[in-house]
């Protein structure tokens, strides 16, 4: 199922996936550059972890595990 | 030494730098290359663990080689990759290297390329690994090697750390470079500085001590931290800064798109992958990071790990038992009666092998974390608890401190580096130590016998269940104690998890086995050390005591003796007592009586833990020597001669569960460890925090083992 139009990834439940379009916050941003997520990778939630509040996401072939707030940062279309 | 730009290393050796990515498979290399050359320090002014290690090529003197940390980029967000750009923009420093193998994952190319690029823009002589080589067929992947050194401007070596091949290779390729540096020179860098940086730059070009463009914009990006950057330069950065508006986080990012859109087209020519599938290590953590089995199986691990550390350790720890006890039997018959075998057999080997009885122990259970950590589970570990451990003011990757805390505080607090947000690590440094790490082990084993009785309940050991309450106590202390501090400190810093979860892998046994090999071997070495020391004084302190008072003591007993008529061993039994009280130790012990009475203690329990705040395993040495003073009985095992300790005053046996269960609960909390206490000092830079991790650690240990002796005597 796609995302709808620029919406925050943190919006969406497990499964969904789409591209992402830029980051809202700098120092996040930084960081996912740095390890080699950008604008244009594809992104993919893949569950949701114990206790709340972080995700294990699929970006390009990498496995990353994501807080919440920082999935709020990443704008996906 | 540096001397970039000559060959000559008839004075010097050469330095070689390993430079990778995280999980680049970098330290498989590094152990391949030096093997058990290798020495643990750690780097200059900085309390990041520095690895290095010996490689010998033919006609070359022999070649240092530095394990930097694993680093993603040139702009550091954690303490360990800001030392890999502190040392790789300082030419005049001791570690800036004569040459950089830098270590990539051949199948991440497209990602552990940044950093390369950006070291190459340093004008750094370079050879690029392609590691995990025996993975290319395995992934369907094709690699032109030629054509990736050709665009890259650089030596490229394809090598496989875990099955041992392109070594000679990647040999040859370092002689080579070492002996013909400039051959590699780059003929046009990777990343030209862009508008958000020209005019900062052509401000400070002139008065940056710097070799080139980018090195320049490093030093302007990262002034404020760098340590071999002067105040004087410091401030005209900041000034130029200011006055250009220069915005690093943007230019950061202005330079990191750049670079990927250079190196991208690189990759994309000389590397062909096949189809992407859903990999192996995905469908194995769609079970082990499930949402309700995932922190099951986590708990399961543990279990089993800690079962299996006392399951499998039972023959060699008798064996080492059985040699001790030989050991010193016959060193006593063999030498003559007298001060010295006294203090040979009673004090050192009594007291080394109370401890090295506890090696296949702390062997095991560093075994088993260094595979967790080899395989990848740490990572999946620090995502499963993220959520509860920030309710705790702590961090994911708190968990693989506490983990490794059960094996030994000191490296566990050296890994919290990896948490960015200084009020996380904090915490995380300060808990740790309330998880019992190895050195306890000695300490519950012989205590745990006299507070719980043998027998079973459905298949488990008591005294096996008691252990792994002592544990969970540990834990429990920990978190809760976290909890306490959070409330307590305020912090606005952001926090993130941001985790990369490594694929897994079958560990390379040629890695467990060295760093196993490295951590029980300094185990051995600084427990050695300090239990030998505190031996022999302590031997010294309960022999001898204030002129007269042994005398004294002496006639006293006669005395006794002769009044009730007591059989030799029992007269030998009473002045090896009596003379013990009357020593400087006995002294010491009389003097702190009061303060541990409530806690169910005497005074040879005192001498104990005075002597265990210096190191916590001194415990069982202490009681080996007190215990052993003077005592015709050739019984060497210290568990048997604590139970036949009896009190004067009561008749009563002195270890009876009350005040087993009392020490322990002491030893579970109490600070009771100087390395520690060194390390926490040197990770938060003062003495404030080991100072109130001292405090509170003892406080808690203290009144804790005082309600447990009050309720249960």
């Amino acid at each position: 199922m796609p995302f709808p139009r620029s919406t925050a990834a943190s919006h969406f439940v497990a499964g969904m996936s789409g591209t992402i379009e830029r980051f809202t916050n700098e120092n996040l941003a930084c960081k996912l550059l740095d390890i080699g997520v950008r604008p244009g990778s594809r992104l993919r939630l893949v569950r949701k972890g114990p206790f709340g509040g972080s995700w294990y996401v699929k970006i390009d072939q990498q496995c990353l595990a994501l807080r919440k707030q920082e999935l709020a940062c990443i704008l996906i279309k | 030494m540096a001397n970039p730009g000559t060959s000559d290393f008839s004075i010097t050796s050469p330095v070689v730098g390993l430079v990778g990515n995280p999980n680049s498979g970098k330290s498989s290399l590094f152990n391949l290359l030096t093997g058990l050359r290798q020495r643990v320090g750690n780097f200059p002014g900085v309390t990041v663990e520095k690895k290095s290690g010996v490689m010998r090529i033919e006609n070359l003197p022999p070649v240092e080689i530095i394990d930097f940390p694993g680093a993603y980029s040139c702009y550091p967000t954690s303490l360990d990759e800001r030392l890999v750009v502190q040392e790789l923009t300082n030419p005049k420093g001791d570690l800036f290297p004569d040459a950089i193998v830098y270590v990539a994952d051949v199948t991440k190319l497209d990602k552990h390329l940044l950093l390369f690029t950006q070291l190459r823009d340093l004008d750094l002589p370079m050879i690029l690994v392609l590691n995990m080589a025996d993975l290319i067929e395995e992934e369907g992947l094709q690699v032109d090697v030629t054509g990736l050194s050709r665009r890259l401007g650089v030596p490229v070596v394809a090598v496989s750390a875990r099955a041992n091949k392109g070594v000679s290779e990647l040999k040859k390729a370092i002689a080579d470079l070492l002996r013909n540096p400039q051959e590699f020179r780059p003929e046009e860098p990777f990343y030209e500085p862009g508008v958000l940086a020209r005019d900062v730059l052509g401000d400070l070009r002139q008065e940056l001590p710097a070799r080139n463009d980018y090195h320049a914009l490093l030093l302007a990006h990262h002034a404020s931290w760098l340590k071999h950057v002067p105040e004087k330069t410091r401030h005209k950065v900041q000034e130029a800064r200011v006055k250009n508006g220069f915005h690093s986080l943007r230019a950061q990012v202005e330079e990191t798109m750049e670079r990927y859109d250079t190196f991208e087209p690189i990759v994309r020519d000389t590397v062909r992958r096949a189809k992407n599938k859903s990999s192996f290590s995905e469908r194995v953590d769609d079970i082990l990071t499930h949402r309700v089995f995932g922190p099951m199986i986590f708990v399961l691990i543990m279990l089993l790990l800690f079962q299996a550390l006392f399951a499998w350790t039972g023959w060699p720890m008798e064996g080492i038992e059985w040699f001790f006890e030989t050991l010193g039997n016959t060193v006593r018959e063999n030498l003559s009666e007298g001060w010295f075998t006294d203090l040979l057999v009673d004090g050192i080997i009594a007291g080394l092998g109370g401890v090295l009885v506890f090696v296949p122990q702390i062997a095991a259970l560093f075994l088993f974390i260094t595979i967790l950590e080899e395989v990848g589970y740490m990572a999946r570990a620090a995502y499963l608890f993220d959520s509860l451990m920030q309710r705790f003011g702590l961090n994911g990757r708190s968990v693989v401190a506490l983990i490794s805390g059960h094996a030994c505080a000191i490296p566990a607090i050296m890994s919290t580096r990896t948490i960015a947000n200084w009020k996380e690590r904090l915490l995380t440094i300060m808990v740790t130590p309330l998880t019992s790490c190895s050195a306890r082990i000695p300490v519950y084993v012989i205590l745990i016998s006299f507070a719980v009785p043998k027998g079973t309940f459905f298949g488990f050991g008591y005294q096996g269940l008691a252990f792994a309450g002592l544990y969970f106590l540990g834990i429990i202390s920990a978190m809760l104690s976290a909890l306490i501090f959070k409330l307590v400190l305020k912090s606005r810093e952001r926090s993130f998890l941001m985790l990369e979860m490594p694929d897994y892998r079958t560990p390379v046994w040629r890695n467990v086995g060295i760093t196993v090999w490295q951590k029980v071997k300094s185990f051995i070495m600084e427990a050695g050390k300090i239990i030998l020391l505190i031996s022999i004084v302590l031997w010294g302190l309960s022999t001898y005591g204030p002129s007269g008072a042994m005398e004294e003591a002496r006639a006293q007993v006669q005395k006794t003796v002769e009044e009730q008529g007591l059989s030799d061993d029992d007269a030998a039994d009473l002045l090896a007592s009596e003379q013990l009280e009357a020593s400087y130790a006995g002294h010491v012990g009389k003097f702190i009586e009061p303060v541990i009475q409530p806690l169910g203690y005497d005074w040879k329990i005192g001498i104990a833990l005075f002597t265990s705040f210096a190191a916590r395993e001194v415990f069982v040495g202490t009681m080996a020597t007190i215990y052993s003073i003077g005592s015709a009985d050739d019984e060497l095992r210290i568990r048997d001669r604590m139970a036949e300790e009896i009190n004067p005053r009561t008749g009563e046996q002195v270890y009876n569960p009350a005040t087993a269960w009392s020490l322990l609960v002491f030893y579970v909390f109490a600070m009771m460890c100087m390395s520690t206490l060194a390390v926490t000092k040197r990770e938060t830079g003062g003495w404030k925090w080991p100072v109130i991790q001292f405090t509170f650690m003892t406080a808690l240990a203290y009144v804790s083992a005082m309600v447990v002796y009050q309720v249960l005597s």
